[in-house]
């Protein structure tokens, strides 16, 4: 396997992130678009079922994908859209992920009790 | 696409005055927009409630507000444009057949536009204020 530098492990996770949300999107508008059938249909026993606990783990990952798309995504526009975007696009990495860490701290902070039982 | 051209005149050298252009651009706009369209979506629905306790008469309450649908029209259409053009560059990196890469956009633009269909029936199709009164009319 070919171990590249920041950039190719960026692209690595930008991709394998932005698959999995397309992917969780199309599954959650049509989980969602059930509560068309009204508050008789089948709606709340399906999220009872996505409440437990092994899909709240996964909601987690999902907000982590978000994060980490979203602030890599922003490097990549400073590194098409500023003169020194691509020379410090290493660094910008470096600054990308520490972002996704500093918001995703507080965030599980807030989620994981909620999930144990214990808020 | 392996990788994609790394500045705005790369992209025109690259794609010329074709489609692909616009797509470059708009993934970049659209991404931005995203950035707070998704946040503030995860905020409204993970953070200031417990996830774990959203069900229809949540749902059905944020979907009789005229802001939550416009926000949420915006928020769908932006999402599967980007979702669904990034889910192309993927195919067309790794899908290598000709044939096999053809029917695997057919069926994944064919999801795709079942599900933006459904997504705006969800938004826009039903009074959830009656679907509401129903519900509180059970209690």
């Amino acid at each position: 396997m070919y171990r590249g530098r920041e950039g190719q492990w960026a692209f690595v996770l930008h991709r394998l992130s932005g698959v999995a949300l397309a992917l969780f999107l199309l599954l959650h508008v049509i989980d969602i678009s059930l509560v068309m059938f009204g508050p008789e249909g089948p709606f709340n026993a399906f999220l009872a079922f996505y409440h437990q606990w092994p899909f709240r783990v996964g909601l987690v990952l999902v907000m982590a994908a978000v994060v980490y798309h979203a602030f890599n995504g922003l490097r990549i526009i400073l590194m098409d859209f500023t003169e020194w975007g691509v020379k410090y696009q290493g660094a910008l990495w470096y600054g990308a992920l520490g972002a996704t860490t500093a918001v995703g701290i507080p965030v599980l902070w807030k989620i994981v009790p909620e999930i144990l039982g214990i808020a | 696409m392996a990788s994609a051209p790394k500045t705005y005149q790369a992209a025109r050298a690259t794609y010329g005055a074709s489609g692909e252009l616009v797509w470059w651009v708009f993934m970049r706009i659209s991404g931005l927009l995203l950035v707070f369209l998704v946040f503030g979506h995860l905020f409204f629905n993970n953070i200031q409630i417990d996830a774990g306790t959203i069900d229809f008469a949540y749902v059905a309450n944020r979907l009789s507000q005229p802001g939550v649908k416009i926000y949420d029209t915006f928020l769908l259409a932006f999402a599967m444009l980007h979702g669904i053009n990034g889910l192309r560059y993927s195919i067309e990196d790794h899908v290598r057949k000709p044939g096999r890469r053809f029917w695997t956009k057919v069926v994944v633009f064919s999801i795709a536009g079942i599900v933006f269909v459904l997504g705006t029936m969800t938004l826009w199709a039903f009074s959830y204020d009656e679907m509401g009164a129903a519900v509180r009319a059970l209690d």
